[in-house]
């Protein structure tokens, strides 16, 4: 494929920016903050963030004062301004150092790229500048007992009280609630059908009287989320995004973002303590081709490598066909699914190597760094679940990318 | 794929082409010919009238050099009306392992001929049962050439036969022996996707009538071949596979059963929508692999078996449900849905299985 050749920045120009970024990465980034990132020590800003060693503060420092720990958005709001093309670059970069993401947050993630397209100027200013400079955590408050994947049949009210709202109700698998500062919401402003037309987008600070939040426990043995509480909870009218009722729009915008950025999750994660090959040789050993003893292991191995490849590759067709102008809208419906299916391929992989050691979380003779391999593939069986399930994505896929009639068929 | 305007606009006459000229019934009225013919004459010479054989071809020998994502684009075009043509084993399979093992001199004797469509040529590769490119029993150790080959494709129609053998001093090397030549027996097959292939026997092949290919570095250049081919392949497989879904989408979108589309069932719309996530992600894998190839990427191997593994399993997948999701049109002579399964039962076992390239990919790796 000759890559495309419309590049708004010539090639001097970003062989010139790819030297001045290495050059500023050796520079700024701590040896300590170049080794692979484990859970324990990922930065999550917020009001109560703490820094795991002053390495990790300064390298932070140094991102968040040049923008790049939201690169591609405008300086104005504190990002770095750079085009996707940089960006690339950038990441490049960071990935040939191992320099750890400065930064983790679903603001950075979800809530500001949908802010940059439905937020007003005051909204964009406040929350994206606080949200780069690592100064809030958010959460994503969308689902509801009864509203997961009919996310519009949710229920939590927001009341027209004059200068404010006054919410009352509950979220629930609210990832690190009890560890965020504002959380986004979706909330019924209106009883009109269809459901999606009577929701409206609303931020709100959780130090905010009456709202609450209880863990719950996972599978995994870990409590990532929480159910969230509203309790007559006023929220100034200057927090709504969007129209009111026009909420669903910004939903789906955010929803996009969440998905693409789940897809690719795996490379923001603590590196397993091994990698697959290494794990399943020193697991079930190798003859003395260097085969791995266990041959349906092997071409199974061999398949999920030559998905995860394909998975890349179809990234870098999205990210070429994007540049060349030549979109088709289809292929990014796909990634989410494929990309949570293969990981937790993987995973599976993993335990069958594992055999014997893969059987408990808490085990003292096995080595952590197994352990919490098993963990992990526990925990990954949320990835086909959060974010809108497989089946949703599958329904999403044969209706707009096959164009397959709706209307439920019955028998 | 991503294509440049030149090789969309390739893409848009090739479509075309094959839609006018090849259509299925082109291919099912080989079923009333010979075993020896493996595709018609005629549109052969109209693929050649349009440069097809060139299309890779560096300048310095007449080619187009357009590269193989130009390639691939034609073979992908071929796999949507299942074509059958020299395109994989005259143009990319001979001529490619003339460029890789002649020296410049065999170059220039051989290659015009098969560019300008006087003469076509196949390559016998496999012996036995399976595709294993490393079991090669075929030698000339007695001064004259021995051994059987097996699914040559087109051999009956082929004017020359390279040969992968062993050579008297062991290392494997390439003969080039004419179809006709003294001890050469060659029985045609029509397999079940209507092509034609052979089994090749030579007994006594007099070194008289064997030229070996002297290029530089033979032995790799057959595996350069090899993995040149089976991304081709792979690219054709996967136009294959794309028509079929869409040719099933569009079924389901039009047939009533219980007084609504059957495209409304939910159970349905998983199915294609899987299928169509597992497409594009073989799509991907092929496209990665023709793009190195263009840019002669040193891991070319790796992408060759991912490309061939996953085309293997879609297009296994898709022409299956295909079938099953015509209900009993599926079956039946007359829906074109059988041929695309046979094709790609067919093109499995062409240039190495999934389980082949799923060990050959480990191998490569070293695990
Ligand atoms: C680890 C984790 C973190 C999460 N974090 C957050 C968060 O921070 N904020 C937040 O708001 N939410 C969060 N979620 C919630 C998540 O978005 C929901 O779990 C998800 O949307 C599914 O809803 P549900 O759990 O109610 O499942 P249900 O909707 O009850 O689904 C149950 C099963 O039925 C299937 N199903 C449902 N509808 C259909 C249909 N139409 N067709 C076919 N099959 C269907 C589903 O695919 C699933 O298999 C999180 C979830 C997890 C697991």
């Amino acid at each position: 494929m000759s890559q495309p050749e419309s590049h708004p920045l010539s090639k001097e120009a970003l062989a010139e920016f790819r030297a001045d970024v290495a050059n500023w990465l050796e520079a700024n980034c701590p040896l300590s903050q170049r080794q692979p990132i484990v859970r324990e020590e990922q930065i999550w800003g917020g009001r109560r963030r703490v820094f795991p060693s002053s390495d990790a503060q300064q390298w932070f420092e140094a991102c968040r004062d040049r923008g790049f720990t939201a690169p591609e958005w405008p300086v104005e709001y504190g990002g770095a301004g750079l085009d996707p093309e940089e960006a690339k670059v950038l990441k490049q970069e960071m990935t040939r150092l191992g320099c750890r993401p400065p930064l983790y947050c679903q603001g950075l993630w979800m809530l500001g790229p949908a802010l940059l397209v439905y937020g007003n100027e005051a909204q964009k200013r406040e929350h994206l500048t606080a949200i780069c400079r690592g100064e809030i955590r958010w959460a994503q408050g969308y689902s509801e007992p009864s509203a997961g994947s009919d996310l519009a049949n949710l229920k939590t009210k927001a009341e027209d009280c004059g200068d404010h709202f006054l919410v009352n109700g509950t979220k629930i698998w609210t990832t690190k609630a009890d560890e965020a500062d504002w959380i986004f919401c979706l909330v019924r402003t209106s009883d009109v059908t269809p459901k999606q037309a009577g929701i409206s987008f609303l931020l709100i600070d959780m130090a905010t009287e009456g709202v609450s939040t209880s863990p719950i426990p996972l599978i995994s043995g870990e409590s990532e989320f929480c159910q969230t509480f509203f309790d007559n909870v006023k929220v100034p009218k200057t927090n709504l995004v969007g129209e009111l009722n026009g909420g669903w729009a910004v939903a789906k915008e955010l929803l996009k973002h969440e998905r693409k950025m789940m897809s690719a999750f795996e490379g923001m994660l603590e590196k397993p303590a091994m990698e697959l090959l290494e794990l399943a040789d020193y697991a079930v050993g190798s003859d003395a081709q260097g085969r791995l003893n266990d041959a349906e292991l092997r071409s199974d191995m061999s398949r999920h490598l030559m998905r995860e490849a394909a998975l890349g590759q179809l990234g870098e067709r999205i990210y070429w066909q994007g540049k060349a102008k030549q979109v088709d809208p289809r292929l990014p419906l796909l990634m989410k699914h494929l990309g949570t299916s293969e990981a937790q391929a993987k995973d599976e992989l993993i335990l069958r190597a594992l055999g014997d050691e893969g059987l408990s979380m808490e085990d003292p003779n096995v080595s952590p760094g197994l352990r919490k391999m098993v963990k992990q593939w526990a925990f990954n069986k949320s990835l086909t679940i959060a974010g809108g399930t497989s089946e949703v994505q599958l329904n999403i896929i044969a209706k707009r990318a096959l164009g397959m009639p709706s209307g439920e068929g019955k028998s | 794929m991503i294509l440049n305007e030149e090789q969309a606009l390739l893409r848009e006459t090739v479509a075309q082409f094959f839609n006018e000229k090849a259509p299925i019934s082109e291919l099912r009225s080989l079923a009333g010919a010979s075993d020896e013919q493996g595709y018609d004459l005629q549109l052969w010479s109209e693929m050649v009238e349009l440069g097809f054989p060139g299309i890779t071809v560096p300048e310095v020998y007449d080619g187009l050099e357009f590269g193989w994502m130009g390639l691939g684009t034609i073979a992908q075009e071929a796999g949507r009306c299942l074509v059958a043509s020299p395109l994989l084993s005259s143009v990319v399979l001979s001529q490619n392992l003339l460029l890789n093992c002649g020296s410049d001199a065999q170059i220039t004797t051989y290659l015009p001929s098969l560019m300008s469509g006087e003469a076509t040529a196949t390559v016998a590769l496999d012996e036995g049962r399976f595709f294993n490119p490393d079991a090669v029993a075929m030698s000339d150790a007695s001064g004259t050439l021995n051994g059987q080959k097996d699914r040559v494709l087109d051999a009956g129609q082929s004017a020359y036969i390279f040969c992968i053998a062993e050579q008297a001093s062991g290392e494997r090397g390439v003969a080039l022996v004419e179809s006709s030549a003294e001890g050469v027996s060659i029985e045609s097959r029509r397999t079940m996707d209507l092509h034609s292939s052979a089994s090749i026997r030579l007994d006594g092949v007099p070194a008289a009538d064997i030229v070996w290919l002297t290029g530089y570095d033979v032995a790799s250049g057959i595996q350069k071949t090899i993995d040149q081919a089976t991304i081709a392949l792979s690219a054709e497989m996967m136009g294959s596979a794309r028509e079929v879904l869409e040719r099933t989408v569009a079924y389901l979108g039009e047939r009533e059963q219980f007084d609504v589309k059957l495209g409304t069932f939910q159970a349905l719309q998983h199915r294609c929508a899987h299928m169509y996530c597992e497409l594009e992600l073989a799509e991907s894998a092929v496209s990665a692999a023709l793009t190195a190839l263009d840019h002669a990427a040193p891991n070319i191997g790796l992408l060759a078996s991912s490309a061939k593994a996953l085309a293997n399993d879609c297009f296994t997948l898709i022409s299956s449900e295909a079938v099953q999701l015509h209900g009993g049109m599926g079956v039946t002579e007359e829906m074109d849905i059988g041929l695309f399964l046979k094709r790609s039962r067919v093109c499995n076992q062409l240039l190495g299985s999934s389980s082949y390239h799923r060990d050959r990919y480990a191998r490569l790796i070293g695990f």
